[in-house]
Formats: C-alpha cells, sequence, structure tokens
C-alpha cells in the first residue's frame, strides 16, 4: 500500500506511538478523578504532553494547551467563544468546513479575503482591506486542499494592528511548519493530534489565548460543588472523561516531531512534492502547484478527461491511498475553480518515501491515459 | 512529623506546583484535600514535609501560589500564612 492521505490523517505513525497508547490502556484511568496510582499515572502522562505541546508551539502557560477530540472540536470552541450573530468575520478563501459551517450555524456575516492560490501578497492586501470593517478574523495556515502555505504571520500583525482578535487553524501545519502561538498573538489557535503530530484519531489541542466560553459542560474533576464550568483553564474547556489513551499517543507523536524537526519534516515533504511534480508534469494532468516556499506537501490534480473521483478509485484498486472530491473545503476549491470538478489530493509525510512517490506517479500516468 | 498542604486550584497547578519543587529538591507530592478544607469540592493540593517556607518563596517567584497553605497536626488543620 502507498499511503498519500497525510492531510487527512497520518495512517503510518512512529512505534512508540502505538506503544503508548496500549500502555496507556493497561495502566492509566481518568486524570482528576481520584488520587490513587492509575489516576495519578494519567494526569502525569496528560500533564507532560500539555508541557511538549506548550514547548513546540511557544505556549507561555501548559494551561493554555487544552485537549479536544480533533482539530473541528477546537475550532467550534473558540468560534462559538468569540462570535455572536451578525459579527462580521473575515476569513481567507481556503478554509474548511469546521469554520464556515460553523461560522453560518453561529448566524456571523463572512467576509472571504484573498481568493488568489499561491498568492501571499494578494492573501495580505485582501486581508489589509476586509480588516477594518471586521470583528473578527479566522485563517487556516496551509490549505487542506492546495498545500497553499499563508502568509499567517503577517496576517496576525495585520489583525494586530487593526485591534481584531485571530483564530488560526493550524490543521495542516502543526508538526510541518512553525507554529509559534506568541508570535502569532491569537485569540486562539486549534489544531488536530492526528495529522502531522502523529497522535491518534480523536486528538486535538486548542491553544487558548484567551479563557473563552466552555463548548461543553460537565466533570472537570475541579470545583465541582459549583455549577458552572471552572472559570480557569485547562479545566473550562474539558468536561468529561478525557482520551487518555490518545493523549498518551499524542504525547509520543509530539516527542518524535521534535525530535525530528519541522524543519527536516518540511523539506522531506518539499522533496517529495518536487518528484511528484516532476513525475506528472506533461501528462495531461492539471496540477495546481506554487512556488516552493508558498506550498507544503500537498499536491492536488485533475484531469479534463476523467472525474476525479473515479481516479481515486482506479488508484485504490492499485492500493494508492489519496482522497478525492471537495475535501470538505467548498470555500478553497471555488477560490481556486475546482468546485465542480473537485480535485484528487495527494499530501505526504515523514514516512512517504520517494519510491512510494515514484510508483504513484507512474500509477497516475497509466490511469490518465487510459480512455 | 508535621505536613504542609498548599491548595491549588487546578490538578494541572497542583502537578506544576509539585514538578516545580522537586525541581528545586524538594519533596512534593500531589494529593486530594480533605472535604472539610475543600470550599468548591475537588480540590488538589500539594503535600510537603519540610523546607515549607523555601516552597513558598519558589512558587511565589513563579508566580504559582494562589491557594490556601494549612499546616496539619494530628487530624486537624490550621490554615496558616508565610
Amino acid at each position: 500500500m502507498i499511503y498519500l492521505d497525510n492531510a487527512a490523517t497520518t495512517l503510518v505513525k512512529p512505534a512508540s506511538v502505538e506503544r503508548s497508547f496500549v500502555q496507556a490502556m493497561r495502566t492509566m484511568a481518568s486524570p482528576g478523578r481520584g488520587g490513587h496510582e492509575p489516576a495519578m499515572r494519567a494526569a502525569e502522562t496528560v500533564l507532560d504532553c500539555r508541557m511538549e505541546a506548550a514547548e513546540l508551539f511557544n505556549a507561555p502557560e501548559p494551561e493554555q494547551i487544552v485537549f479536544t477530540m480533533n482539530a473541528t472540536h477546537a475550532l467550534n470552541i473558540a468560534i462559538r467563544s468569540l462570535i455572536r450573530r451578525g459579527e462580521r468575520v473575515v476569513v481567507s478563501g481556503f478554509e474548511h468546513n469546521a469554520v464556515t459551517r460553523t461560522l453560518q450555524a453561529c448566524g456571523a456575516r463572512v467576509c472571504v479575503a484573498g481568493r488568489r492560490l499561491f498568492d501571499p501578497a494578494d492573501t495580505i492586501e485582501a486581508f489589509q482591506k476586509a480588516l477594518p470593517d471586521a470583528d473578527f478574523a479566522i485563517c487556516t495556515h496551509v490549505s487542506n486542499v492546495f498545500g497553499y502555505a499563508l502568509p499567517i504571520y503577517e496576517i496576525a500583525d495585520l489583525c494586530r494592528e487593526h485591534g481584531v482578535p485571530l483564530i488560526v487553524d493550524a490543521s495542516q501545519s502543526a508538526g510541518i511548519l512553525t507554529v509559534d502561538v506568541q508570535r502569532l498573538g491569537a485569540a486562539f489557535t486549534a489544531m488536530p493530534g492526528h495529522k502531522a503530530l502523529f497522535g491518534p484519531q480523536g486528538t486535538g489541542i486548542l491553544i487558548c489565548g484567551e479563557t473563552g466560553e466552555p463548548l461543553l459542560h460537565g466533570g472537570s474533576g475541579s470545583e465541582s460543588i459549583l455549577q458552572e464550568m471552572p472559570a480557569f483553564l485547562p479545566d473550562r474547556h474539558e468536561a468529561g472523561t478525557q482520551n487518555v489513551c490518545g493523549i498518551a499517543g499524542l504525547l509520543a507523536g509530539i516527542r518524535f516531531v521534535k525530535e525530528k524537526g519541522t524543519e527536516a519534516i518540511l523539506s522531506h515533504e518539499r522533496r517529495l512534492l518536487a518528484d511528484a511534480r516532476r513525475e506528472l508534469t506533461g501528462c495531461g494532468l492539471q496540477l495546481f502547484t506554487g512556488s516552493e516556499q508558498t506550498q507544503c506537501g500537498v499536491l492536488s490534480l485533475r484531469s479534463e478527461r476523467h472525474d476525479c473521483e473515479w481516479i481515486a478509485q482506479r488508484l485504490a484498486e492499485r492500493g494508492i491511498c489519496v482522497r478525492s472530491g471537495l475535501h470538505c473545503a467548498p470555500t478553497a476549491h471555488e477560490s481556486a475553480g475546482t468546485l465542480q470538478s473537485g480535485t484528487v489530493r495527494l499530501s505526504f509525510s515523514p514516512f512517504v518515501t520517494a519510491e512510494q512517490v515514484k510508483g504513484a506517479c507512474a500509477a497516475l500516468r497509466e490511469i490518465a491515459d487510459q480512455a | 512529623m508535621t505536613q504542609y498542604l498548599i491548595t491549588c486550584r487546578s490538578l494541572t497547578q497542583a502537578q506544576r506546583t509539585a514538578r516545580l519543587l522537586e525541581k528545586h529538591g524538594i519533596n512534593a507530592a500531589v494529593t486530594k484535600i480533605p472535604q472539610e478544607l475543600s470550599q468548591r469540592g475537588c480540590t488538589y493540593a500539594v503535600s510537603l514535609r519540610r523546607k515549607f517556607e523555601e516552597a513558598v518563596t519558589i512558587l511565589r517567584k513563579n508566580d504559582l501560589l494562589n491557594g490556601k497553605l494549612y499546616v496539619r497536626s494530628g487530624e486537624s488543620y490550621t490554615e496558616v500564612t508565610v
């Protein structure tokens, strides 16, 4: 099997992730629910993960690291904390439904800024124009469809200048690009644990620059006499039993990323992207590519002759796993002019080899040639 | 032997407190506090046997002291200030 659907979830994980997950299942109880050894062991693991994440993302305090089910859950907390009906929210032209559907449900007035793919200058200019009238801004760091690395730090600077609170969706960048939450100064930064941080599915992180409002209410293991959620982090957003096994795996994943280094991971993925681009140029497929600096390890493509779902199915029959369609990001497809066709997406990871990319590209060339 | 308790607003803070004190060579353990001391229910504390004043100074310096301080003698606890 050649697994190239890493932008959805990384399937191949470091061996330490599975080991930690299984060990947690066998030895850890619910943190914050008892003073006994299995509960305290779990609590130590959860704190270790908070501290490692705080260090990786330069969060001032580990309490600012809130564990969630996934990035969507984290984004829902962030959006529901800040945004009320009728408020004007500026978003990039490359947002995921985790952002846009949640804004729709909130009744926010959404203004899309910057539709041009792989054009940071256009993105910055569009935000510059839209921010003076905005109540809030939300921006993805990297497009999940095209791998476009948006100029997030410049956008964060603009938001600060205009006094507009920013929510960052780091779903595709956490573990690959530098996500420095102090430099961003965002109200909230959301990310999954199960993508480039290599945690198990069912893990996510919300880094809180503000306390926010709870989305879920329930037991937190603290201030139990009160009928409101605690006012302090992380307890305010962590109602109910935590995914300790997932967090134990995530801890191992984060340690893997730190050991390997995000720069090495990024350059490996960009090398694979360049290989794929070279292998697929001139075979009748439309490739969506930018300059090296503006694109991470995600490649979208389409064919004039074949439906993207048909291509993905032919690849799947050969054991090559990609994602096709709209990737839960119609806004991004609208921006790129691919809303009707969708695209086939190849997404890489440190565990993907050059040989695998070569094999997948050879298969794609053959499929593209079929009548 | 005298036991000291430093209450913390959350488990996370209690763990951080204990880790910081351990780093400074002060034995400290995270514990749940007795219900009689817990005004809001389910509160964690850090328990130590010695170097109490030094511990309080370290925690103040690191902005980790926002609970109450108790000394245990027998079965009763007395709130203290340092």
